[in-house]
């Protein structure tokens, strides 16, 4: 059901978003048009090694943010919110995140069931805008947007697979924001990431159960972030964003192997260097914010993520000794996913505002590429949040994401030797929390 | 400012928390429940080298235990509650004696030291003029299940043209010139003279459930003397002879409708003690160890030409790969030259150190082809098994297209290669014949899946990356 019919359902869905838009724009002056093509472009879009929406209020909101004005964090969304903060206040936003992805395996034939460890992959955001006049805004974004920490216990079926892999990915996003009139805002980011890859795997080959193959490497590579905000009347606003895609250069990987017998010594050196290139997927977003009363906000958006950029995890190995130069390929093979969220804020009381969210992301992972290194699904996912006003500057803001998958079905051919799998089903949970505060003075 | 107590939102951030918390365990599966429709209380394994559990040229306690039939009954414990499995285990320690790895030579080639065996009673006894099998033997000690049979029967060794040699187990026989086996010897009770279908008359009496994989110890003599048996044709195994005692050996198994696993033979090449040695690709790993062009040259076996090129059909024996191209002293024209073995057209590889395509691997196919097809026609027409290999609808276990043949093209079991190759390639063991622990487990698998197939049973299977890569 999940599988079957999903292409076409990406497919209608790709329709439904362009061409709305395509009749708003034409009504609205032409700003938009150059993200036409480029939007249409993506078949379909968010999920995969996404870490989940950066900051505790869109958090809560579900991460529906793209049109959202009342927190600084929907900055890493879209960038074109920022002219909207072109007030005389200058405003800080920051908090940790931290999120545990855990699934559960069951061999497909050993009918061992297997749990990954419990991590909890670290986050955090920082943000702040501060306005030059009533036109011109400049804007700071420091997340950790995309990342992800798997570890099985070491000794587990796929051992040889993989044992533990993590991503870890910072961005900084300076930013400026324009004010173009009283509806509308534009604004653009250029983005610097810096991520960490690590990955260990057991060599089964080998009696030694310590025999190990690690590796780790770091690189950095850039990206722009774009958007543009808009408002119909008070209650109605919509925006829309582009994030393109990253590639982080990792030209530093270090290859490691222990526990290898003195016979295999020239096939599995001790030490090599090696370089490789990870992706993070490009990102468009459309939104709309609707107040339906005074204290009641619905926000909408639908995402794409072109992870058709992530083909496949390629190891440049340098020659070490005897042993040639080799590269080490493992296939992702990655499709476009889209993702829906839905989020609502209600306004309590003039302190207390309480959020909601409801979302549903599409995943990246095919299902003949479904791995343990990083195993993913569809899922659904509600979130629950607060933001507490402790004065009239500074507001305390929690929220609390929970996601369950669908159970996936990873099948094997034992005689297409070069990869490297095991066969089995799979069901995830994703449990993201955020604590966080906001100023503005 | 108002003091932050345990108001509403707090207590919200506080279900929040433990919800968290409890979320935090991975989500629930089912697993599927093992369940077996068959009966699998009492598994009666019947065959030879391959079910007694021999692994890199020896048997010790330590490979009897990483049998495939041993490894079958272990999972079947698991579901079928009380079922037990007895093997005629050795004393711990060198068994038989066996090989041990030492190191690659420079072209590859694995170096082996044997280690002596501690078994044994009695002297060694002088049995010359068997064709390829040892010629000497040796009387082992006497397995402590030797008052009930064991229900692990393989006997290494045995072939099915032994199935009615009255006293080919009893002690009176270890003679120079009389049919007897020291393995089935140490079954029996002391002066028993049963006959190895006696014995599996007797154990098939209790059997619940079997397998048999028997035959490819009638066939392996004839391979290992290159197809040499007296250069007589009639030294073929019989096939005849092994098509009748093969369905002796099962009419008794299946006696009261028993249901069974028929193990059909794997071909003779997909062994490495042949396949290591396959004509082309020995020829290009020779040239690319000694850096020259030189071709492998082996005798035509017709004997009208002194030498001819070796093709990719005819395969060096594993037993002489080390000693082509080491010189060798030659007549030519009446002087003695020293010309590398096998790799000079004056010195070709002699014919007892190859199984050449045109005549000895032909004849031996044959005969392991109407085997096999015997196999299934027993096991589908007079037994009506279930198919058991869903590709080739045969009813029996077709181990060649189900693992062997597979093996050689290298296969990837839960993140670890496994092929033909010895060593690294841990499915075959140091003797180029017998598996290794995880080859044996990937043969339980390999009957483990075709079982769950056909009978929808649910059993599971071993995690052969779990197994030690080599049995001592």
């Amino acid at each position: 059901m999940w599988a079957t019919g999903r292409g076409l359902g990406c497919y209608r869905l790709a329709v439904y978003i362009c061409f709305p838009i395509f009749r708003k724009t034409a009504r609205m002056r032409q700003p938009l048009l150059f993200l036409i093509p480029v939007f249409c472009g993506l078949t379909a879009s968010a999920s995969g090694y996404d870490s989940g929406p950066q900051g505790a209020r869109v958090l809560g909101l579900g991460g529906a943010s793209t049109a959202y004005i009342n927190s600084i964090a929907s900055l890493s969304t879209n960038p074109g919110l920022l002219g909207q903060w072109a007030d005389s206040l200058t405003r800080i936003s920051i908090g940790g995140m931290g999120q545990i992805r855990r699934a559960s395996f069951v061999g497909q034939d050993t009918y061992q069931r297997t749990d990954q460890d419990l991590v909890v992959q670290p986050g955090g955001y920082l943000y702040a805008t501060h306005a030059l006049n009533k036109r011109v805004a400049l804007g700071l974004a420091i997340t950790t947007p995309y990342g992800y920490h798997t570890k099985w216990p070491s000794t587990w079926e796929g051992r040889s697979v993989i044992q533990e892999s993590q991503l870890n990915t910072y961005f900084v996003q300076p930013t400026v924001g324009i004010r173009l009139n009283d509806n509308f805002s534009a604004g653009v980011g250029f983005v610097y990431a810096f991520g960490k890859y690590s990955q260990r795997s057991a060599l089964g080959q080998y009696d030694d159960q310590a025999a190990q193959t690690q590796l780790s490497a770091s690189g950095s590579g850039f990206g722009v972030n774009a958007g543009l905000y808009g408002r119909s009347g008070d209650n109605l606003s919509f925006g829309i964003s582009y994030r393109s895609s990253v590639q982080l250069k990792m030209n530093n990987g270090t290859l490691t192997t222990t526990g290898v017998p003195a016979r295999d010594a020239g096939l599995a050196p001790a030490a090599s260097a090696f370089t490789t290139r990870i992706t993070m997927p490009s990102t468009l977003s459309v939104g709309i914010a609707d107040r339906i009363t005074k204290k009641l906000l619905l926000t909408f958006d639908f995402s794409l993520s072109g992870w058709s950029s992530v083909d496949s995890l390629k190891l440049n190995v340098a020659a070490t000794g005897n042993t040639p130069a080799r590269t080490q390929s493992s296939v992702r093979r990655y499709e476009d996913a889209l993702s829906f969220r839905v989020g609502t804020e209600y306004q309590v009381n003039p302190k207390l505002t309480v959020l909601g969210g409801f979302h549903y992301d599409e995943t990246p992972v095919r299902d003949e590429y479904i791995n343990p290194e990083f195993l993913d699904a569809n899922r659904l996912g509600v979130s629950a949040g607060l933001s507490y006003q402790l004065s009239s500057r500074l507001a305390l803001e929690a929220a609390y994401a929970f996601d369950y998958s669908q159970l996936r079905t990873a099948r094997v051919a034992p005689t297409n030797a070069k990869v490297s799998n095991v066969a089995g089903t799979y069901r995830m949970a994703v449990n993201t929390a955020s604590v966080g505060i906001a100023v503005a003075f | 400012m108002k003091h932050f107590s345990f108001t509403l939102p707090g207590r919200a951030a506080y279900v929040a928390a433990t919800a968290l918390l409890l979320n935090a365990c991975a989500p629930a599966q089912d697993t599927p429940t093992p369940t077996a429709a068959l009966n699998l209380s009492r598994y009666l394994a019947v065959g030879d080298t391959y079910t007694a559990g021999v692994s890199a040229g020896g048997l010790t306690r330590a490979s009897q235990q990483y049998s495939f039939p041993n490894l079958l009954a272990q999972q079947f414990q698991g579901i079928s509650a009380g079922a037990a499995f007895t093997q005629p285990l050795l004393e711990a320690g060198s068994g038989t004696g066996y090989l041990n790895f030492v190191d690659f030579t420079a072209s590859g080639l694995a170096r082996t030291t044997r280690v002596a065996g501690q078994a044994f009673r009695g002297n060694l006894i002088i049995t010359p003029g068997t064709c390829g099998t040892p010629d000497t033997t040796r009387l082992l000690t006497r397995a402590a299940t030797a008052s009930a049979l064991p229900q692990n029967l393989g006997i290494p060794g045995i072939t099915l043209a032994q199935l009615e040699t009255v006293g080919l187990g009893n002690e009176v026989n270890a003679k120079p010139g009389t049919p007897f086996n020291p393995y089935f010897e140490r079954l029996l009770p002391a002066a028993d003279s049963r006959t190895y279908l006696q014995a599996v008359t007797d154990a098939a009496a209790t059997a619940t459930f079997f397998t048999y994989f028997q035959g490819l110890d009638d066939l392996m003599p004839y391979v290992r003397s290159g197809g040499q048996c007296g250069a007589n044709p009639a030294a073929l195994p019989s096939i005849t002879v092994m098509r009748n005692n093969a369905r002796k050996v099962l009419d008794r198994l299946t006696a009261k409708g028993q249901p069974g696993v028929i193990i059909r033979l794997p071909a003779l090449t997909s062994l490495p003690f042949l396949r290591a040695g396959q004509g082309l690709s020995l020829q290009a790993r020779l040239q690319a160890s000694f850096g020259d062009t030189a071709r492998i040259y082996i005798e035509d076996p017709i004997g009208l030409r002194g030498a001819q090129p070796i093709t990719n059909g005819d395969y060096v024996l594993a037993t002489a790969i080390a000693r082509i191209g080491r010189p060798t002293p030659v007549v030519v024209n009446g002087a003695t030259l020293m010309l590398p073995y096998g790799r000079d057209s004056r010195n070709p590889v002699r014919d007892a150190d190859v199984l050449d395509n045109s005549e000895e691997l032909s004849r031996i196919a044959g005969v392991m082809s109407s085997y096999n097809n015997e196999l299934d026609r027993l096991a589908s027409t007079i037994y009506k098994l279930p198919i058991l290999t869903p590709s080739a609808s045969t009813s029996t276990l077709d181990s060649e297209v189900l693992l062997f043949n597979q093996v050689a093209g290298t296969i990837s079991v839960a993140g670890v290669q496994y092929s033909s190759e010895v060593v690294r390639g841990n499915f075959f063991s140091l003797d180029y014949y017998t598996l290794t622990p995880r080859g044996n487990g990937l043969l339980a698998n390999t009957i483990i899946a075709a079982l769950n197939r056909a009978y929808r049973t649910k059993i599971p299977a071993i995690d052969v990356n779990k197994l030690p890569a080599t049995a001592q």
